[in-house]
């Protein structure tokens, strides 16, 4: 953990006295500036005192401000649930332009997001193709999560009315992952969308700095949306087979995540092709499947 | 008025009089816009008692050779554009171009059908012995006169090469230059200025980014003023702004002097997540860096951050620019995308002026943006334009966004006859 020194400290008090406590959690007075810019914009005067004590006790500003942009959207975010990471933010978007490049035939398009906490994933999706570029979609999120479940419903309720939600669809639901069976939606779906839990329990313990996790995840964000191993991903490869899903792409942690997708996939049926993604920060980020000779093809160039 | 009315074909014969009437008026000079005239070259007749006056006829207004010559040139490249326009060329820069040439030619014939009628009217006035004639002439080259100002003033403006970018809107950057925080209180002065002005003129506008120094005053601010246009008018503010007062902070009571620099941008793009990928289809890949300032570790669900500033690198040219102010990444980007556009389109406009400058060969003083270009002169209630020379004796009302267009009017002005004087003199060389 890296000290703050005095000299900056000083600097801070003197822009305002409610900087140095950002400081805390930020580590840099750039950030720490910005912050408290974010959180006099956008919260009244009396609530910027506790917003800051909140704050530089380690409490994400997500949660103190209570939303995160997501792509063109505000998504809300509460105590329980995931907040949506910029990693994600990134491969959604790319996706959907994608998709819109490549796929022509815009009549039906059926997406599901599995751990879809505050469901940004099918928000953004649906906002990028069935909004900007009439794709016909319907898109289905589910979350273990009742708190899940609940804000993603009220973040569908927040961007619907500037949405014309005539032909597509977008619902959420609650559904344990581990007892999901085909019997939950008779139907099929094109396209297995996921950002599950993949944080290990040895990293979980570990401090930023040794691959482990940040202290203001660790203490606030919910421990059920952060751990997993490869139990996830067994299921996502399970669903993605029982339901006929043409493509996938899974948000990942690490290398060995997505050699097992690769293997998993390719043990339970024929005929797939698999990609790994990273971010523009260099790291790991995702794994990508396609059936060969589909107009999933395009996935390659991801 | 049309009993005297000459056939414009005719009136060349007539011209030929008419112009040794214009040599025996002595014409001073062209380039004031306004031919000055002695009276007393005049025949005494025309200003006897009996007769009424020629109100205006120290200032026929006249077109200079020079321009006359540029309207020549573009007749003979109107008719070659209307041929192919009727061979069935036909695309958006094409029928831009004829509209915008056939309103030129409309003009100008009708600026020469004016001159001839004038010089007509001027030999009757001369040479008629019937009194009742003389007054109808006089009042009809009144009459004539004042629309000739206005055809005159119109083609003057559109005969000149037009100015780069003049139709988009504009992106204005303030920075507090010498004088500490004195410097930036009147940094934020300038920019409520702006933002007064802008709605004084009914603009939309947005402040894009502002940042604080420690004690509050502001470091940097840019605004975008939406309107399309505007930066054609505001492209006049660019320079270093000089401030004489007594600063707030002084406590002896003596008057200091500071500075601030003004940068006045063409808008190119938005600015949005919509305008971000035609910006940067804009650029060749690898052209700019884009550099993300993330946290190191594993990223992903493992950290949260908040840091969502953008720093582009325009490598060929060096430009940095850095967004931190949205908590969205793609938002920064395309802010910052919008700003490079806009300064390397400016860079860009320097760049031609500098070059047609080296084509003259006298000596002109330059309008760098180094140079101080106005002074607000707080104590003597004054502030100066010092490219026109021009004060305005009302510091207040210029803040408060209402009198500023009086100030910008007269620079217009001052440019326009610059760049007269330019084309006259690069056509000399």
């Amino acid at each position: 953990m890296t000290r703050i020194s005095s000299k900056v400290i000083r600097e801070a008090y003197k822009v305002s006295k409610l900087l140095p406590p950002l400081l805390r959690a930020t580590k840099n007075l750039d950030l720490a500036k910005c912050e408290l810019q974010w959180i006099k914009r956008e919260l009244p005067k009396n609530k910027w005192t506790e917003a800051v004590i909140r704050r530089s006790n380690y409490e994400p500003l997500q949660y103190v401000l209570g939303s995160q942009p997501f792509g063109s959207l505000d998504i809300l975010c509460r105590r329980n649930v995931l907040i949506p990471r910029w990693e994600t933010e990134e491969w959604v978007t790319r996706l959907s332009d994608m998709i819109r490049q490549h796929i022509k035939d815009t009549t039906q398009l059926k997406i599901l997001d599995a751990c879809t906490g505050t469901g940004c994933i099918s928000l953004l999706l649906h906002q990028k193709l069935s909004e900007e570029a009439k794709y016909k979609t319907d898109i289905l999120g589910f979350d273990v999560s009742y708190d899940a479940v609940t804000l993603a419903n009220d973040n569908l309720n927040k961007n619907e009315p500037s949405w014309s939600l005539e032909k597509s669809s977008v619902t959420f639901r609650k559904s344990n992952i581990f007892h999901w069976s085909l019997n939950d939606t008779a139907e099929s779906f094109d396209l297995i969308v996921s950002n599950p839990p993949y944080i290990t329990r040895e990293e979980y313990s570990s401090p930023v700095t040794l691959e482990g996790v940040a202290r203001s995840v660790k203490l606030y964000e919910p421990s059920l949306a952060l751990i997993g191993q490869y139990e996830f991903y067994e299921k996502l490869v399970d669903i993605t087979v029982s339901t006929n899903a043409k493509a996938f792409i899974f948000e990942l942690g690490s290398n060995d995540q997505a050699t097992y997708v690769e293997k998993q996939i390719n043990s339970l049926a024929a005929g797939w092709k698999t990609k790994m993604y990273s971010d523009t920060a260099d790291k790991i980020r995702c794994v990508l499947g396609w059936k060969k000779d589909t107009v999933w093809d395009f996935l390659v160039k991801f | 008025m049309s009993r005297f009315l000459v056939n414009p074909r005719l009136c060349f014969g007539s011209l030929r009089s008419g112009r040794s009437l214009w040599n025996n008026l002595n014409i001073k000079t062209y380039i004031g816009r306004q031919v000055a005239v002695p009276k007393m070259v005049f025949s005494g007749r025309l200003f006897s008692s009996t007769i009424p006056k020629l109100d205006h006829i120290e200032d026929v207004p006249t077109l200079h050779p020079l321009l006359v010559k540029r309207a020549e040139a573009l007749t003979k490249e109107f008719a070659t554009l209307e041929k192919a326009v009727a061979n069935g060329a036909f695309d958006q820069e094409t029928s831009v171009k004829f509209s915008n040439l056939s309103v030129i030619l409309e003009n100008y014939h009708r600026y020469q059908e004016d001159m001839g009628n004038l010089a007509s009217l001027i030999e009757i006035i001369e040479t008629e012995e019937d009194e009742e004639l003389i007054n109808e002439a006089v009042s009809e080259t009144n009459a004539l006169i004042s629309s000739l100002r206005k055809t005159t003033r119109s083609l003057e403006a559109r005969l000149l090469p037009p100015i780069k970018h003049s139709g988009k809107p504009a992106i204005l950057e303030l920075r507090p230059g010498v004088g500490g925080s004195e410097a930036a209180i009147f940094t934020k002065d300038l920019m409520d200025m702006y933002i007064n002005f802008a709605n004084h003129m009914r603009w939309k506008h947005s402040v894009i980014s502002q940042s604080f120094t420690g004690q509050g005053s502001i470091n940097e601010a840019i605004i975008s003023i939406d309107e399309p246009g505007s930066y054609d008018k505001l492209r006049h503010e660019s320079g270093v702004h000089r401030v004489q007062r007594i600063p707030s902070t002084e406590t002896k009571g003596r008057i200091h002097t500071s500075t601030s620099a003004v940068v006045v941008l063409p808008k190119m793009s938005e600015g949005n997540e919509s305008s971000l990928r035609d910006d940067e289809k804009s650029f060749q890949p690898g052209e700019v860096r884009i550099d993300t300032m993330r946290a190191g570790g594993k990223g992903g669900q493992h950290v949260n951050t908040t840091d969502s500033a953008v720093r582009l690198t325009h490598i060929p040219t060096g430009i940095q620019v850095q967004q931190q102010d949205e908590r969205s990444q793609p938002r920064n980007k395309a802010k910052a995308f919008s700003i490079l556009r806009a300064r390397l389109a400016a860079l860009e406009r320097e760049k031609e002026i500098a070059e047609q400058r080296k084509l003259r060969t006298d000596q002109v003083t330059t309008t760098d943006r180094s140079d101080k270009i106005r002074t607000y002169n707080y104590p003597q209630n004054r502030i100066t334009d010092h490219r026109c020379a021009f004060s305005l004796h009302d510091v207040e009302g210029c803040m408060a966004g209402s009198r500023l267009a009086e100030i910008i009017e007269k620079v217009e002005e001052h440019e326009f006859e610059d760049r007269l004087e330019q084309l006259i003199a690069s056509a000399a060389a």
